[in-house]
């Protein structure tokens, strides 16, 4: 028995075409059901529990347009994306790719890099055009992630870094596999010195059975020198974890301990249950995923209920069923006192939300600096030292379900907060951009890195 | 009652009213429920999910208000005599710890007390600095 809830567009997992879609409730569960009249029917798990999903669009915020539309007519999203004047949100993070290249071959690989058949390696000329566009269509304060391919493999990093502060960048976060800055202390500084904010690690475990399935070679040992690296370079680091339900599903637990052991370089842990475009070896299942209530129960049950499901809130920025987080103290013991809970509800105000968040927090954490003088006891068991403590030692733990070509969705993707920057101008949801067809067709990746790409 | 046009400001900053704070001195002053140094008083009052202060004159005229929606526990300790008095009791008023709950959690804060009544009063500095970053930090996901 099941209940339709909504209507949609999504696309056709084989054309790319945008088909209909409905969202129905079956077993406590949401599904997403769509058809093409030429290549069949699809019907894939989005979400566990059906009235908490329905409950979060209380938590909705209202939306702000972007600044501007590279594409100001289009009646197809997400066929003509730029974006378009369809879009309902404003950019909160850019993800500007200065390589396909990368010194790992993993076997999964959103961005297919090393084995797309092209050679993606922009000049400073266009990485600029890149950071323009940012600066043209995004209003302050803007954030951009530098990614890949590998980032540093590129020994001109520092310099786009730096380049991309002077031209009015404020947030600069690195997405790196960790290895280069485990080794090369030299480079990491000039990273730092160029004005890099926070690294993006990807983090898959603190097991090497995992990185072996995951990147193809052990990497728990690079990874803890790269963060011991970082700590001595000042660099706060986001360990990313890509979530599997057949590899690492159940060590999400031991990885929030690993980060909470490693507070204050590690200021959080971001998990992304895995996404299927890009290359990956097979057509999934609803066993090859895990959604993001499902995550949050296992985080409980392996901390011991220490961070309980409860804990996470969407971040309203984007779709309330994109992503989800929670922030909390880490006391001297290693324990985790979490700040956030659904018990508080839906937030008050939803108008510009992630301004007001952004504010907030800084104001915050500025009232800390003002109020607090001296270092706390560890032992001691007061307010104050609560306080100073959750100025340095704190971790958030969050998530977000990317979407691919079986999942995605209209409603999530018009609502999308993190862009891709492209060459030619453009800004398009990261997950639209990634979409990948069963015969390895890209919605945008390929038509929007391949003129600016030399053949392999 | 005499209120500066600086403190109201600051009263009505903290979301509090000033009618709410006349209302406090003058049930304090009937009551005696209140504490004094000798030149002025403090009293307190549960008001809604708040615990508020009044910090005033003999005349009644108001220095400050404040508040916290933190939850007034046991006292933990007490430490040392000092120049506060409680006005209803004649009773000495001693430095002190208080544990404070907020959202389920619970903890210690430097406070007034008087170990007889089980009475503890927490100071502007702290209710306005320490104890206010502290509910912030649970509410901030609220916006």
């Amino acid at each position: 028995m099941s209940d339709k809830l909504s209507e949609t567009s999504a696309l056709c997992p084989v054309c790319l075409k945008t088909i209909k879609a409905v969202k129905v409730a079956e077993d406590d569960k949401v599904f997403i059901v769509k058809e093409c009249g030429d290549h069949g029917q699809w019907k894939v798990q989005i979400w566990s529990g059906v009235e908490h999903y329905n409950y979060l669009y209380e938590f909705a915020a209202v939306q702000k347009p972007p600044l501007k539309y590279a594409v100001p007519e289009c009646n197809d999203c997400p066929q003509d994306c730029g974006l378009c004047n369809m879009h309902k949100q404003h950019t909160c993070l850019n993800v500007v790719e200065v390589t396909n290249i990368c010194n790992l071959n993993c076997p999964i690989c959103f961005a297919t890099a090393n084995g797309c058949g092209y050679r993606y390696h922009p000049s400073m000329d266009d990485i600029k055009k890149m950071f323009r566009t940012v600066v043209d269509h995004v209003k302050s304060p803007r954030v951009v992630q530098i990614s890949g391919g590998e980032p540093t493999i590129r020994d001109d990093l520092p310099e786009i870094i730096r380049t991309a502060k002077d031209m009015g960048i404020e947030h600069i976060e690195v997405n790196t596999n960790a290895l280069r800055i485990s080794h090369d202390t030299e480079y990491l500084k000039a990273l730092a010195d160029a004005g890099t904010d926070s690294f993006y690690f990807q983090f898959d475990g603190i097991d090497d059975n995992i990185y072996m399935q995951t990147r193809g070679r052990p990497m728990f040992d690079v990874k803890k020198k790269a963060i011991e690296n970082c700590g001595a370079a000042g660099v706060g680091v986001t360990l990313v974890v890509t979530v599997s339900p057949k590899i690492n599903l159940d060590h999400v637990g031991k990885i929030i301990e690993f980060a909470a052991m490693n507070v204050p370089t590690v200021k959080g842990v971001h998990f992304q249950p895995i996404t299927y475009f890009g290359r990956y070896p097979a057509e999934p299942t609803d066993s090859d995923r895990v959604t993001l209530p499902d995550l949050a129960k296992e985080i409980e049950k392996q901390t011991m209920g220490m961070l309980k499901a409860d804990n996470f809130l969407p971040t309203s920025c984007s779709n309330v069923h994109c992503d989800m987080k929670s922030l909390s103290v880490v006391l001297p013991d290693g324990s985790l006192f979490p700040l956030t809970t659904m018990a508080l509800g839906p937030p008050t105000r939803t108008d510009d939300i992630a301004d007001k968040t952004r504010t907030e927090v800084s104001k915050l954490w500025r009232f800390i600096e003002d109020t607090m003088d001296g270092p706390a006891d560890p032992q001691d068991r007061s307010w104050r030292s609560f306080v100073s403590r959750a100025k340095t030692h704190y971790l958030t733990v969050s998530a977000m379900a990317f979407q691919d070509v079986w999942t995605g969705e209209v409603e999530r993707w018009e609502r999308c907060c993190i862009h891709m920057v492209t060459p030619d101008g453009k800004l398009i949801p990261f997950c639209l951009f990634n979409c990948t067809a069963v015969n390895g067709d890209t919605m945008y990746r390929r038509r929007s890195f391949c003129p600016h790409s030399e053949p392999l | 009652m005499a209120v500066s046009e600086e403190v109201k400001k600051t009263i009505e900053s903290r979301g509090l009213k000033v009618a709410d704070i006349e209302k406090l001195v003058a049930e304090a002053k009937a009551s005696k429920n209140m504490i004094t140094n000798g030149s002025k008083f403090i009293a307190k009052k549960q008001m809604g999910d708040m615990v508020v202060y009044a910090d005033f004159n003999e005349d009644g005229s108001i220095n400050s208000a404040y508040g916290h929606k933190m939850k007034i526990l046991d006292i933990v300790m007490d430490t040392s005599d000092t120049e506060w008095t409680y006005v209803k009791t004649g009773a000495k008023i001693r430095k002190g710890h208080t544990n404070l709950s907020y959202l389920g959690a619970t903890r210690s804060a430097p406070s007034l007390v008087d170990p007889a009544s089980g009475e503890s009063w927490l100071e502007e500095y702290l209710a306005a600095k320490t104890i206010a970053v502290a509910e912030m930090l649970f509410s901030q996901k609220r916006a």
